[in-house]
């Protein structure tokens, strides 16, 4: 026996949000309008598991992203609830999709989660709403994927934004001129947001990767040169020097070995870190060049003046540029966009997603504390091969934040339906108040409701108005034999009798 | 009258905990040494009931509020935290056990010499065809600090037994445990790697929130039990010197002391008090009391000699109390949810939100 105490209340997770009426209903409006749109530009709708192999956002997804995830081990499988969507995606696409003829065009939405510190604007449940441009490069094929974010914004009411453009290509040419490791280019990756956005300071960045890299200089292994190994035995083939090395490490009786890994592994590993240059001045050439690309960002009637010569000093190549002008100027053909955007391009905008691989842009909403960003996504042309395409595929898209698309639209809402609430007086009066709710039914965008307590009409009234229904109609004995009904408008309390026949007309008029 | 319920570890922990609780001037008498119930005596509010634990549970019986407070591993206290637990620390840092949670990989990896290293042979296993297998029981805590650097591809196995022994029994690669002299990683032909530590850890003392909110009583005697060892934690380290120095008056045997350099000004300066000589013939005299911390205390000494000290004494201190207990005035906050950062928080990276 539970006894007479009641049991105690279950909260919810926190950091998830129960979505309540009528906001429920707001989103799903928001949704549904924005992917409307999508398919009018011939986006099919896909909807993917949101429980994923947890392997799928490890090889691509970033370390910000899968230090976030909330994954788990459920019977010995490895799995994860989506921290995103278009790993998703494109895992559906390189299992069941490879076939269908290119360009192929996705629309989704669907709840991801990822473990942040919960604030306005960020949930660790929240809605992405987007779409994949798969099988299509170029700026013909960029340019529709920026046009349908910002036409999307739009069609939701919202007119006044900020549009970010970069481009991963500039950042990518700099580190691979550096010659830095595929590790350590992740590193730098994942910081060059946080440096950008100014809410990490360069030095801090550069300590933390050289301190993920093995510290300054190999962490003393290696000597002051730059070859980091005496001329000698750098200038040897790899195998003599392995062996060399091995005759040494024996000698001095130190064991080289380790289970899973081969002794030979072992020591080459040793030589060729021992070869590196010390990490430190690369990695601070990185981001004093990606903090000289966010000096550098403008509006695009600037860019010519101001990125270009960043990236012609530097020997770089200014493709990057030219992807991001080329889109921009087909952006324009697509028509008129709200007079109110603004437009920056900058290229040290990275996403923190390690996939882009080209153009890559973030769209902000003023909101009252500070700009909310609503919408990122991107060029990845390296993802389908990453999760075993056979192929590579160029793939762009992007992705809406619902909850905050809503939030930076709060104020604008005319859609809700109207609601009627129609009551039978007794008992008796309910079959004959269920057929009148049956034909009201056949209104476009009014929401009917049939009184099912049977407590009378005062009780029925009472509700009608707490609930803030718009008309109520009664039926009664003395109605049912007069054939008509009462209309009554819960605004201005006024009652009107009018013919059972004419009952959907007048219902009609009334919500106007 | 309701009694302080206090959890206290027991096995390879108990005999630190009994003399850390002893040297705060409290004691734990129970019948005979195999019962696990107890009387913890010494607290002003009375005798405090006390049952005798593993450590690794007691985080999980002052959680379900069968205990008041409980004293366990700061380490295990970070692993097995969640944001909607009801534990409190109410004391982080006792002093005792201190061990860190660290990365240790096996000795022959001569190559392998830092967290960034690590990663890299993970991918190189990777490339083989094999994941990296770290055997740990601390899976929240190593999975959390082996992403924040980077670290993606790996997997945590559970050992049964000595985690240490795992990489030589070849079920792991590579191990993260508690050391606390790494003898344990050497004899096992371990070795720590460049940043590498997971959590440093000591002795901690931590409460159920629900349990101290709503029990006046008990919240009075944990304020006692944290002056007792508030007091005691900041007198290690500090002695009380006591000189006597021949002089004129106090103002002046002061003024010398200060004058001569060294002498730490104590916890708030020196007190000076008239010393009565047996023989008159011999002036007069003052003694001169000060405490400094222990390695200040032959340089203090040399002062007091240069500045005119014959004899000289120092004994140790046994308690330093402030005018009031700022750990329990820190528990006070985290009880009314005032407290600025949780020690969730501490523990978990929020690197750049």
């Amino acid at each position: 026996m539970l006894g007479d105490r009641p049991a105690a209340p279950i909260q919810r997770v926190r950091g998830t949000t129960d979505v309540l009426p009528p906001e429920d209903a707001r989103l799903r409006r928001l949704e549904s309008t924005l992917r409307d749109g999508f398919a009018s530009f011939g986006y099919q709708g896909i909807e993917t598991p949101i429980l994923e192999p947890l392997e799928l956002f490890l090889r691509k997804s970033g370390d910000e992203i899968i230090a976030r995830m909330y994954s788990f081990s459920h019977w010995n499988r490895r799995l994860c609830l989506r921290p995103e969507l278009t790993a998703s995606v494109m895992r559906a696409f390189v299992d069941e999709l490879q076939g269908r003829s290119l360009p192929l065009r996705l629309h989704y939405g669907g709840p991801m989660f990822r473990y942040e510190r919960p604030s306005r604007g960020r949930s660790r449940q929240f809605t992405g709403v987007g779409i994949e441009l798969v099988g299509a490069s170029g700026a013909a094929a960029d340019a529709e994927v920026l046009y349908l974010a910002c036409a999307g914004l739009e069609s939701v009411g919202i007119t006044r934004y900020r549009l970010v453009v970069g481009h991963l290509g500039a950042a990518l040419q700099l580190l691979a001129q550096l010659g830095m490791s595929d590790h350590a280019q992740g590193l730098v990756l994942d910081q060059m947001e946080p440096i950008a956005r100014g809410r990490v300071n360069p030095d801090a960045a550069v300590a933390r990767v050289v301190d993920l890299l093995g510290g300054p200089i190999g962490n003393g292994v290696a000597s002051e040169t730059a070859a980091g190994l005496p001329p000698t035995l750098a200038d040897l083939p790899p195998e003599q020097a392995t062996a060399i090395a091995a005759d040494i490490l024996s000698r001095a009786s130190l064991p080289v070995e380790g289970g899973a890994r081969q002794p030979g592994r072992i020591i080459q590993r040793l030589l060729a870190k021992a070869r590196r240059p010390d990490p430190t001045d690369q990695v601070r050439a990185a981001f004093e060049f990606v903090a000289e690309l966010h000096a550098a960002a403008a509006p695009p009637n600037r860019l010519e003046r101001q990125l270009r010569p960043v990236l012609e000093k530097r020997g770089l190549s200014t493709a990057p540029l030219d992807e991001v002008t080329a889109a921009l100027g087909l952006l324009e053909a697509y028509g008129p966009l709200s007079p109110s955007i603004e437009i920056e391009v900058d290229l040290s905008l990275a996403r923190g997603l390690r996939y882009y691989t080209g153009l890559v842009f973030e769209i902000y909403v003023d909101a009252v504390d500070g700009p909310l960003q609503v919408c990122g996504g991107g060029r990845y042309d390296d993802l389908v091969r990453a999760l075993g395409g056979r192929e590579a595929v160029p793939a762009c898209g992007f992705s809406f934040g619902l909850e905050r698309v809503a939030l930076a639209g709060a104020h604008e809402d005319g859609l809700a339906p109207r609601r009627v609430l129609v009551v039978g007086v007794t008992q008796e009066d309910h079959p004959a108040a269920i057929a009148v709710a049956r034909e009201l039914r056949a209104l476009s965008d009014v929401a009917v409701e049939q009184d099912v307590r049977l407590r009378g009409v005062k009780s029925a009234l009472r509700y009608a108005d707490r609930a803030g229904l718009d008309l109520v109609v009664l039926i009664g004995e003395r109605e049912r034999e007069e054939g008509v009904v009462v209309v009554r408008d819960m605004r201005s309390r006024a009652e009107t009798r009018v013919s059972r026949g004419d009952v959907v007309d007048a219902v009609r008029q009334r919500l106007g | 009258m309701s009694a302080l319920r206090i959890a206290l570890p027991s096995k390879g922990w108990e005999d630190d905990t009994l003399r850390f609780l002893g040297q705060c001037g409290l004691r734990v008498d129970r019948s005979n040494p195999r019962q696990y119930r107890a009387r913890m005596l010494g607290l002003p509010t009375g005798a405090a009931e006390v049952v005798f634990q593993r450590a690794s549970d007691i985080f999980e019986e002052v959680n379900a509020g069968t205990v008041d407070l409980g004293v366990t591993g700061y380490d295990i206290v970070a692993e097995h935290r969640s944001e909607e637990d009801h534990i409190v620390v109410v004391h982080g840092e006792l002093g005792f056990r201190r061990c860190a949670l660290v990365v240790a990989v096996p000795e022959g990896w001569v190559d392998v010499t830092s967290v960034s290293d690590l990663a890299e042979v993970a991918v190189e296993l990777r490339s083989a065809g094999r994941e990296m297998r770290v055997a740990t029981k601390y899976p929240n805590l190593t999975r959390q600090f082996l992403y924040d650097r980077g670290m993606t591809y790996f997997e945590l196995v559970e050992v049964s037994g000595a985690i240490e022994a795992a990489p030589a029994l070849e079920t792991a690669d590579v191990i993260c445990d508690i050391t606390s002299s790494g003898v344990t990683l050497r004899e096992n032909r371990l070795k720590s790697i460049a940043g590498g530590v997971v959590v440093e850890s000591q002795a901690c003392l931590i409460g159920n929130r629900r349990e101290l909110q709503a029990d006046a009583e008990r919240l009075e005697a944990t304020r006692a039990l944290l002056e007792l060892m508030e007091a005691y934690l900041r007198s290690r380290q500090q002695v009380s010197i006591t000189a006597n120095m021949p002089g004129e008056s106090a103002e002046a045997v002061a003024r010398r002391v200060l004058a001569s350099g060294g002498v730490v000004g104590g916890l708030r300066g020196p007190t000076i008090a008239r010393v009565f000589p047996k023989d008159a013939a011999d002036g007069e005299w003052f003694a001169l009391t000060v405490v400094v911390s222990e390695d200040a205390l032959l340089p203090s000494v040399e002062a007091l000699r240069r500045a005119g000290a014959s004899e000289v004494t120092a004994i140790q201190v046994r308690y330093v109390f402030e005018h009031r207990s700022w750990t329990f005035e820190a528990l006070k906050r985290q009880l009314h949810g005032l407290a600025d950062a949780s020690a969730l928080e501490k523990t978990t990276a929020w690197s750049s939100s």
